[in-house]
């Protein structure tokens, strides 16, 4: 999905972030202080910013917040946005490391993933392959995902999101997590079978408590 | 994580496949069910080819979340936004 440095973008760098009419023109204008384009721009982003800001951070008012800081530091850095990505890109690969240095703010310490952030054995999924062992029924529908997904420690929420849902390679997800490639990998599988285990109790996912559903 | 290069499939048993998957999903990207080389390893092992078809199914299925974003946030948001643009300067 991402260009490394250098790297002009290639044919099938925009297909998950095609380009936007009108987006370009107004990118320009709002380098140069144009607050109508910057809110155009505002508008064709808010909710692929806010909505992985809500799903990172759980909680609205803070989504919120990390939504408004997201777009004051764009606003501010729009200058060193020179194309070589699709601005989406850019603009999340901003948002996610504006809540990456909130979350550390508040004391989840990224660096040491496997020690701080890995669950207890109770979170941690189970390593079986009995007999016992139901495959899921059919396909999973997204809304029961995002559910589960919300029900992640954060350690596997943070990696399952930034490489299954916002599509970052595993090594810009370390260097953003300040963490090894393979401790992304790692942590990104056991998201996968924690979030098999959740799934194939769906009931479960729709009975959690009115407070934690009002923080969605 | 375990290296593929030392990767017996024909005598691989399914614990050892497990702590192969995560790098098997990375070279595969995301195909292991459809990778020859597994083709038989999964077609003896019945509960190994089950979770690989749901992590497939999970990791195919989060793609859809990133679009379209369905959470909105609310107009006091903007408001916010604007009244400090009015104050702060783009930086060169």
């Amino acid at each position: 999905m991402q260009t490394k440095p250098g790297q002009q973008a290639g044919p099938g760098f925009f297909k998950r972030n095609p380009p936007i009419e009108g987006e370009a023109e107004a990118i320009e204008r709002a380098k140069n202080g144009d607050a109508e384009a910057f809110s155009f721009l505002y508008g064709l982003h808010k909710r692929r910013v806010y909505t992985l800001c809500l799903r990172m951070l759980g909680n609205v008012t803070e989504a919120e917040d990390m939504t408004q800081e997201a777009f004051l530091h764009l606003f501010r850095k729009l200058g060193s946005f020179r194309g070589e990505s699709a601005f989406s890109t850019w603009l999340h690969r901003l948002t996610v490391n504006l809540v990456l240095m909130q979350l550390r703010k508040k004391g989840l310490q990224l660096v040491s993933l496997e020690e701080t952030i890995n669950p207890s054995e109770e979170e941690a999924p189970k390593r079986d392959f009995g007999a016992r062992d139901p495959q899921l029924a059919g396909s999973v529908d997204r809304v029961t995902l995002e559910r589960a997904v919300a029900t992640l420690p954060p350690g596997y929420r943070m990696v399952f999101l930034l490489h299954d849902v916002e599509g970052f390679e595993h090594n810009e997800i370390a260097t953003m997590l300040e963490c090894s490639t393979g401790n992304s990998k790692s942590q990104l599988h056991k998201a996968r079978l924690k979030l098999r285990e959740l799934l194939r109790q769906p009931e479960a996912l729709f009975a959690v408590d009115g407070s934690k559903e009002g923080a969605r | 994580m375990k290296d593929l290069s030392t990767a017996n499939f024909d005598t691989m048993t399914t614990d050892e496949f497990q702590q192969y998957l995560p790098e098997l999903f990375e070279e595969s990207g995301g195909n292991v069910s459809h990778d020859p080389r597994f083709a038989k390893f999964l077609a003896d092992n019945p509960v190994c080819a089950a979770l690989v078809h749901d992590l497939e199914t999970i990791a195919e299925t989060a793609k859809s979340l990133f679009e379209p974003a369905v959470h909105e946030p609310s107009d006091a948001v903007w408001d916010k936004i604007s009244s400090r643009l009015k104050v702060d300067e783009p930086e060169e």
